[in-house]
């Protein structure tokens, strides 16, 4: 069952264009986004939250269109970004009593589980937390009202090798939850890792959405890792 | 609705709108232009929307289950709410200098504005602009907040000069009536002004609510 459909996907800036992105995630499934900087990575997962209009094409949640149905869509969806923190200087277990209120399957036991797992102090702040806590903290939302499909823009970005493994590691376990989820990246070990899916985006067009193991069986010369499959087709000396 | 509120209130405003609020209290300062304190209330509710962008507020809202217009109407209700309690202290201290201060010399030598029904009705007209030019002019980027708010000072300060000259006219001096002389007239004034906030509050919702649309994050 896809979780998320995209089709036909188009969003033109003055220096940038998306052409015609299609894909989809399955049900329990994890999908590596990657492509380099620049290639098209967050403007795609921004229209998919909607957080910016897009020109054409259509975004579907469990077959639901999410111009028509935003407000349940996004109870189902949850979102991490490497990057970005909110509200630095509250604390986490205040951010946490305002969000609770928004999801009607808010899960108490599920949140005071993840917040043990995490090692999170609710009465830290984001600003007093590490790059890898504050992901924890967005992941922590999402698990406790149930998300069921995780959006997270380069979650591993700015983390230690430990911390990446110990994330990677999670989000396998998640899977078995039949949690979907979309991870971008530039760092093709995380894939290599976790993904069972690969979505692979150049110069705001996608080259291949496909299993992990379809696309290597494609693209692979000799005995090419998957590392070098993508700086070859990066080059441009592509020939599947 | 609630939420999104309550959201505002816990997260997205600054302390110092609340504090603020009680510059309302310069509607008893007597010989002071009384209608500064719109201005420093507005000042309050400036800095709430500087926070907002410093602390990635909006994005934040984007990603709850809450549609886009929800999130403009959060914003609205928590600037009006913050409106509504200086209005309501500022009338408040009208009735009390009109009623039981009004034998008050130092109301009485008042060379400035009284607080009295056209002041107040004066303070809607200034907190309405506050939402066209600044709340509105705002949503066109949603993070510029330098410009719409200079538009708005320079605005506001204007409407204040003219509403402090208006009664040293002659024949407009019921403008700065004391206790119940010319009352009709006076609360004709501030009729007005109820009107023209509710209708500039709905028309910069609106607007707003068209810019945000538009709106990449």
């Amino acid at each position: 069952m896809n979780v998320l459909e995209i089709k036909g996907l188009n969003k033109t800036y003055d220096s940038f264009k998306l052409k015609d992105v299609s894909f989809s995630v399955e049900e329990g499934h994890i999908a590596g986004f990657i492509g380099r900087n620049g290639a098209g990575k967050t403007t795609t997962i921004k229209s998919m939250l909607n957080l910016i209009s897009i020109d054409s094409g259509e975004i579907l949640y469990f077959g639901k269109n999410l111009k028509d149905k935003e407000r349940e869509i996004k109870s189902y969806i949850g979102y991490s970004s490497g990057t970005i923190s909110w509200y630095p200087h509250k604390k986490i277990k205040d951010i946490i009593k305002v969000v609770r209120r928004f999801y009607d399957s808010w899960n108490e036991e599920a949140y005071q589980k993840y917040l043990r797992l995490f090692e999170l102090d609710e009465n830290k702040t984001p600003l007093e937390l590490s790059e890898g806590m504050k992901v924890k903290v967005n992941l922590l939302i999402a698990l406790s009202h149930e998300a069921r499909i995780l959006i997270l823009d380069e979650p591993t970005s700015g983390l230690d090798p430990f911390s990446r493994d110990e994330l990677l590691m999670l989000l396998k376990e998640l899977k078995k939850d039949k949690v979907a989820i979309f991870f971008s990246t530039h760092i093709i070990s995380d894939i290599e890792k976790c993904a069972d899916d690969i979505v692979y985006i150049s110069k705001g067009q996608i080259i291949a959405a496909e299993t992990k193991e379809g696309f290597i069986r494609k693209y692979q010369r000799s005995n090419e890792s998957l590392e070098d499959i993508f700086l070859r087709l990066e080059r441009g000396e592509d020939n599947a | 609705m609630r939420n999104v509120l309550y959201k505002e209130f816990k997260l997205s405003a600054s302390l110092l709108t609340y504090f603020f609020i009680a510059f309302s209290l310069m509607f008893f300062i007597p010989g002071y232009p009384i209608l500064c304190g719109v201005f420093f209330v507005t000042l309050g509710i400036f800095k709430s929307f500087q926070n907002m962008v410093e602390t990635n507020d909006l994005v934040f809202s984007f990603l709850l289950p809450v549609g886009k217009k929800d999130i403009i109407k959060g914003k609205f209700l928590f600037v009006c709410i913050i409106e509504s309690i200086s209005l309501f202290i500022m009338g408040l201290i009208c009735l009390i200098r009109n009623t039981f201060l009004v034998d008050s010399t130092v109301y009485r030598q008042n060379f400035l504005m009284n607080a009295n029904a056209f002041a107040l009705g004066v303070a809607f007209v200034m907190f309405s602009l506050f939402n066209l030019l600044f709340v509105a002019g705002f949503f066109k980027t949603s993070y510029q907040r330098t410009k719409p708010f200079l538009v708005y000072l320079i605005t506001v300060f204007m409407v204040l000069g003219i509403a402090e000259a208006l009664h040293h006219f002659p024949g407009l001096a019921f403008f700065n009536a004391f206790g119940s002389e010319y009352l009709p007239i006076q609360l004709m004034t501030l009729s007005i002004g109820i009107i023209i906030y509710l209708l500039i509050s709905y028309l910069a919702y609106r607007l707003s609510c068209d810019r945000f649309a538009k709106i990449d994050m």
